[in-house]
């Protein structure tokens, strides 16, 4: 995709099982698929442990060696370069203490989450990316809602990650989702106000913001400055009933387990009945001449492949965006 | 410059409420199918005439559906697939006494694309061959002088019949294809290259292209990994689905041990001054749990990549 923004593709949607997407032919049928949609840069999944060969770090570098022959592997498949990363601390991975759970918002948490940070910063580096974008909190189910002095807690780790990450000339983009603890406007004002701009930056999700019943256009034009790094994709739904809060919201909310029972939140850019704004969205980004990367994503959906291809479509016929 | 005339033969199954089906499953289905395509580069659409009637009836007409071909970044409808695989009392292109049938069948295809600027209709030229068989020099003549009559007609609506040979049909071995080539009319019956079914009969498809190029108005790109080397072209009823010894024998352009060399066709191509359509085709890419989509845009990067070089290399001799 060639404009004056800068397009790449999430990779998640491939990764949307622990046991999926290992063997390298299936990596380079994915980079290939994207390549063929006029994307050329990607930004590569969270993962745990073994089977996420391009997405956890030492498990590439097993794989591949070097950061330099990943980058090969990619650009043999089509794609130039890896735009980002995606972390979520809160997810346990082999790599973090075997699995340790752990919470950015107690204090006693916060060396280990640093420590873990250290390998993905360093790989964000290695490979050339620009930004690590990371799950600053637990989904809200999981706990108590965060008090106040808590968001202190959050702003302090991320700050500390924030600057190792400058250190190493990367940056630190915290992403909204709409599972997350930080979940009313108010709750990402006050996250966002506890951190230091110099050192971290937001990840705008599209349809993560609109389900959690915030406008993503209204917010990124009231923040534009903070906004660091955007994921665009389309969701047809609002989360009206605090569906967030249920237990096991991974599975009763987003795989429609309980409460309305949705099985499918997000989807692709022109979806039919679609909520975001995307070319209200896009025109801002350009308005405000955003320097970052626009993923596209279309995580949690159906065929990948597909979903690429109609999200390629979107952006060439409806934005007027050159594939080439 | 690039090759811009690509285009894709019909052939597509995806995920529904219902299970994997073609994407004529519904409207919002057929539209999301057409998208990919167009977002990928292909600007012809190849179909089969039973499908006319379905889009007729979910576009208004075949025109309406070429209409919508154009909004979502086609240029057009460019060839219809017609075929009688399995001989029957009725259709079989080697009895003589079925070819009235056939042509008329042929004519009401003509019927419903009127007004349009479909390039090829695509024959299998006979049925099975375990139904044909003895194959000899007459029963190829007879073959011929079918499709002989149908090109004339076709050519009348402005569309050339063109002949798509299966490595399972009557008509497959090299020499076979000379003789056909032979009884038929150039200027009324033209050849379709579909690069894996030569291949797994046995015939190399850039020599064939070669020999033949004056009549070649299309092409399949597709691969295999197999050259059927123990007759499962005989397997009745279906050697394409239930060969013994090979249970899936097409593939898409990149896949790893194909055999077809297609840089060397696109060079041919190009130097042969062909300015036809290339058609993209994916038959049974589920088979193994493949997907149409995936195995569409790998085809199209290999496309993209290594044909564009090719292509380069041929229009500055280097090679």
């Amino acid at each position: 995709m060639r404009d004056s923004l800068r397009w790449a593709y999430g990779l998640n949607q491939w990764n949307f099982r622990l046991d999926v997407f290992v063997r390298h032919e299936d990596h380079r049928r994915a980079l290939q698929t994207l390549a063929a949609t006029g994307f050329d840069a990607v930004e590569l999944p969270s993962g745990t442990g073994r089977w996420d060969t391009i997405a956890r770090p030492e498990v590439i570098l097993q794989n591949h060696g070097t950061a330099e022959a990943f980058l090969a592997f990619l650009r043999s498949a089509g794609v130039s370069r890896v735009a980002s990363l995606f972390w979520d601390p809160s997810a346990p991975a082999e790599e973090e203490e075997g699995y340790a759970f752990r919470f950015a918002r107690n204090p006693a948490d916060s060396d280990a989450i640093v420590e873990w940070s250290h390998p993905l910063i360093d790989f964000t580096a290695a490979v050339g990316a620009e930004q690590l974008v990371v799950r600053p909190a637990h989904s809200a189910w999981m706990g108590a809602p965060l008090a106040p002095d808590e968001y202190g807690v959050l702003g302090d780790l991320w700050n500390r990650i924030g600057r190792r990450a400058a250190d190493a000339g990367v940056g630190l983009a915290l992403h909204y989702d709409c599972l997350s603890a930080v979940h009313t406007e108010d709750d990402l004002e006050r996250l966002l106000a506890a951190t230091d701009p110099a050192l971290v930056g937001f990840a705008l999700d599209t349809a993560e913001l609109t389900i959690g019943g915030i406008d993503p256009v209204d917010f990124y034009e009231r923040h534009a400055d903070r906004v660091t790094h955007v994921h665009l994709k389309d969701t047809r739904f609002r989360d009206t009933g605090e569906e967030y809060r249920m237990p096991g919201a991974e599975s009763t909310m987003l795989k429609g387990g309980a409460g309305r029972r949705i099985e499918r939140w997000f989807f692709e850019l022109g979806t039919e009945g679609g909520l975001v704004d995307v070319p209200a969205m896009v025109a801002a980004l350009k308005a405000h001449e955003y320097p970052g990367w626009v993923v596209v994503e279309s995580d949690h959906g159906s065929n990948p492949a597909e979903l690429a291809m109609l999200n390629s479509w979107y952006l060439q016929h409806e934005l007027g965006i050159p594939k080439t | 410059m690039t090759w811009t005339k690509w285009s894709y033969m019909d052939h597509w199954v995806t995920e529904t409420p219902q299970g994997p089906q073609p994407p004529s499953f519904n409207r919002a289905y057929m539209d999301r199918y057409l998208k990919q395509l167009a977002a990928l580069g292909f600007t012809g659409f190849d179909t089969f005439f039973f499908y006319l009637p379905v889009y007729a009836g979910m576009y208004g007409s075949v025109k309406g559906f070429e209409e919508h071909l154009q909004e979502t970044g086609f240029d057009k409808i460019t060839g219809i697939f017609s075929a009688y695989p399995s001989a029957t009392r009725w259709t079989a292109p080697h009895v003589r006494e079925t070819h009235d049938r056939i042509v008329a069948d042929s004519e009401g295809i003509m019927r419903m694309i009127e007004g349009l600027s479909v390039e090829n209709f695509i024959v299998m030229p006979t049925s099975t061959h375990w139904q044909t068989e003895p194959v000899t020099d007459e029963t190829i003549k007879v073959v011929a002088d079918l499709w002989n009559r149908v090109g004339r007609m076709t050519l009348e609506h402005g569309v050339k019949t063109t002949c798509h040979f299966e490595f399972w049909g009557a008509i497959r071995t090299r020499q076979q294809l000379d003789v056909f080539f032979e009884y038929t009319d150039p200027e009324l019956v033209f050849a379709f290259i579909d690069t894996a079914q030569h291949t797994i009969a046995g015939v190399d498809p850039v020599q064939l292209f070669r020999d033949v190029k004056d009549r070649v108005t299309g092409f399949h790109f597709k691969d295999t990994h197999d050259v059927d080397r123990q007759e499962q072209y005989r397997t009745p009823p279906d050697p394409e689905l239930q060969a013994p010894y090979t249970t899936r024998w097409f593939y898409e352009m990149g896949t790893e041990g194909g055999l077809v060399d297609f840089p060397a066709l696109m060079r041919e191509i190009v130097a042969s001054g062909y300015d036809g359509w290339l058609t993209v085709e994916h038959d049974k890419a589920e088979l193994g749990g493949g997907s149409y989509a995936e195995a569409t845009a790998v085809a199209k990067h290999y496309i993209d990549t290594v044909l564009a070089e090719a292509e380069r290399d041929a229009r500055e001799g280097t090679r």
